[in-house]
């Protein structure tokens, strides 16, 4: 792909003007020539540096864009995973030789001034190889863990040219955007096409909807790049007929957005609302705009994507900028219209095997979803002790109400009875959770991680305090020892023990929580174990602090026999 | 209830690691399986393992007197203390 119109291959790129706009920031224009700068710092720093394939995380879109833009150009590899999390980091590790950016040790350049800038005059750089694997970005993980989608270059230019061809962008018209560049839909849509096409973003994502409407003000003419999440929100929150500026356009995606919040949108940025369907390895495929209310409009394949149905009904695309030639069956159930339009019909059903026995999950939220006790519910599997299914639940007000009332056991057992009826005991649901708010990720998705998380067992490690008696300097606690304590786990396998570590450090915790105990621990003293203590027994622990020498006392004994006792010295 | 009665519920929640179930939820006499406490024939298997371990009881599996002993926790106590007589 060559320039066609204004359209700048992202490969050959680095040859644009000087005074080419690329982002803004407050008021200011951060030109082609200030990115190129930046671009060549990049360079000249990651050519010191060995390995090919780079992590890249960064909140300013000019900085991520300048970092991805260097690794190009010297054909390494930009890895962009959707968050910086610790667990991102660790599954990382292996894949890749470094971290750039907003990482725990990740590596950043200091800004250059201006007066210190170099000349990019006179650089020759490198038109881009369009076929290497130059962007690994990663499926959300709401089906699981993250997978990498390799892109090239070719397939991201062809993608800006079919999204250009449908839409010819205006000059000047400042792409505001909710979403995150580091997910692939932000990427395309907030970065890389505004890009090609001389059309200045925004430099910083706006986190609230109401940053868009200040962001807003100071622009003749504005597009916003959203998701649900925010346009849900659009009617409630500002006038945004104060904006004098206009806005060109709305692009909502990433999950799929309600007739009604489409519509609010329309009428309160006064424009049309583009809602786009893709995935991050398909690219975008279709697109739709509501303009009425009660009927929901047909999805429109993009110029150049291809649709049709499998026998299972399944939606299969075809498109230049998908990584091969061969068509691709999505997870969508799809009813083809004539003019490449269709209607899409939910997800193909997931079938998971429970001990055995299949199950689709999606069948045990839909019959969860018909009680008017439940507002959402998400069906997942969870493979412990057994395998078994588990349910996140979202109540409404009237769920709410007869939770409180009749109390958690019967409630899930009347839930319970009602799945009892259409599935087998070994698929019903063993795990409830009982949620504030579906955990969505700014994305929209719910990760399969986060969901699991909410099952995860409390560590015990604790005994359970059943009388205590608290004097000035002294305290005697009743208490017993719970026989899932963390602490039995491995000490040992056919005979568990408290061990005695763990009662001088429940000691020293007591003491400090309930006598005062204050400075560092330096030493114990005179510590005697005498007699074992083992789970589901009980024990009382006293503790005597002298508050001038800095000691602690404590004594632990069962049934009048001693258990173990000794000194702990503070200083 | 009996010591023996509670140990053994305590037993099988731990065992199956059951949630919002305690020993006092768990009829001496009501049915184990399905109705009742609602557990299913994977719980059983480990319920037998259980037993096995706990205290070296060997169960036929699929036998009518299995089936028996199973069906509930009054049963599962004349089991475990009929074996600790012997």
């Amino acid at each position: 792909m060559g320039d066609t119109g204004r359209l700048t291959a992202l490969s050959n790129w680095m040859t644009v003007p000087a005074e080419h706009p690329v982002a803004c920031q407050v008021a200011e224009t951060v030109t082609a020539l200030d990115f190129k700068h930046r671009v060549k710092e990049w360079v000249d720093f990651l050519s010191t540096q060995e390995g090919s394939r780079w992590a890249v995380y960064h909140d300013d879109s000019v900085e991520f864009l300048a970092i991805v833009f260097a690794l190009w150009q010297l054909g390494k590899t930009a890895c962009v995973p959707g968050d910086n999390l610790p667990s991102t980091v660790e599954r990382l590790k292996n894949c890749v030789a470094g971290y750039i950016g907003h990482f725990p040790a990740g590596l950043v350049l200091e800004d250059t001034p201006y007066v210190e800038q170099k000349s990019v005059a006179g650089v020759s750089w490198a038109v881009v190889e369009r076929d290497y694997p130059a962007l690994e970005i990663y499926t959300s993980g709401s089906t699981g863990e993250p997978k990498p989608i390799i892109k090239t270059l070719a397939q991201l230019e062809l993608e800006i040219e079919t999204l250009e061809a449908q839409w010819p962008s205006r000059q000047n018209c400042l792409i505001l955007s909710t979403v995150s560049h580091q997910h692939f839909y932000g990427m395309i849509f907030r970065l890389l096409w505004p890009l090609s096409v001389g059309q200045p973003f925004l430099r910083f994502s706006c986190e609230y909807i109401e940053d868009v409407f200040y962001a807003a003000q100071s622009h003749a003419s504005y597009a916003l790049i959203s998701s649900p999440s925010h346009l849900a929100r659009i009617k409630t929150v500002v006038d945004w007929h104060k904006l004098k500026g206009e806005c060109c356009y709305v692009i909502s995606s990433a999950a799929p957005l309600s007739l009604e919040d489409s519509i609010n949108t329309a009428v309160s940025l006064k424009t049309c609302v583009r809602e786009i369907y893709g995935s991050s390895e398909t690219g975008a495929i279709a697109w739709r705009a509501q303009n009425e209310l009660g009927v929901d409009a047909l999805w429109q394949a993009l110029p150049k994507v291809r649709v049709s149905a499998s026998p299972e009904g399944a939606l299969v695309v075809s498109a230049p900028y998908l990584a091969s030639s061969a068509a691709m069956t999505l997870s969508d159930l799809v009813e083809l219209s004539p003019n490449k339009k269709f209607k899409l019909n939910g997800r193909i059903d997931k079938i998971v095997k429970v001990e055995g026995k299949r199950v689709s999950l999606v069948a045990i939220e839909r019959l969860l979803q018909k009680s008017d006790w439940i507002k959402a519910v998400k069906a997942l599997v969870l493979n412990r002790k057994r395998i078994e299914t588990a349910v996140v639940v979202l109540l409404t007000e009237l769920g709410e109400r007869h939770f409180q009332t009749i109390g958690k056991k019967v409630f899930i057992n009347s839930l319970r009875e009602q799945l009892l009826d259409h599935f087998e005991l070994v698929v019903i649901p063993r795990r409830w959770r009982f949620v504030e708010q579906m955990p969505y990720n700014p994305q929209g998705k719910l990760p399969m991680g986060v969901l699991e998380k909410l099952f995860d067992k409390q560590l015990v490690k604790w005994p359970t305090i059943e009388n205590s008696e608290i004097a000035p300097s002294s305290v005697v606690l009743k208490c017993y020892v719970p026989t899932d304590l963390m602490y039995f786990d491995g000490h040992f396998d056919d005979f568990p023990i408290l061990p005695g570590v763990v009662q001088t450090y429940w000691a020293e915790k007591f003491g400090r929580d309930m006598l005062s105990v204050d400075g560092c621990f330096k030493r114990l003293e005179a510590v005697k174990f005498v007699s074992i203590i083992h789970p589901d027994s009980r024990f009382s622990l006293t503790l005597e602090y002298n508050k001038v020498k800095k000691v602690l006392l404590f004594k632990y004994e069962s049934e009048s026999e001693l258990s173990s006792s000794g000194r702990i010295c503070f200083e | 209830m009996s010591e023996l009665h509670k140990e053994i519920k305590k037993m099988i929640i731990d065992c199956l690691d059951l949630e919002d179930i305690d020993v006092e939820d768990i009829n001496d006499d009501s049915p184990l399986f399905v109705e009742g406490l609602g557990l299913d024939s994977i719980d059983a298997l480990e319920i037998g393992l259980m037993l096995q371990k706990k205290y070296g009881i060997k169960l036929e599996s699929d036998s009518e007197a299995t089936r028996q002993y199973f069906a509930s926790v009054n049963s599962l106590v004349a089991l475990v203390s009929s074996n600790r007589v012997n």
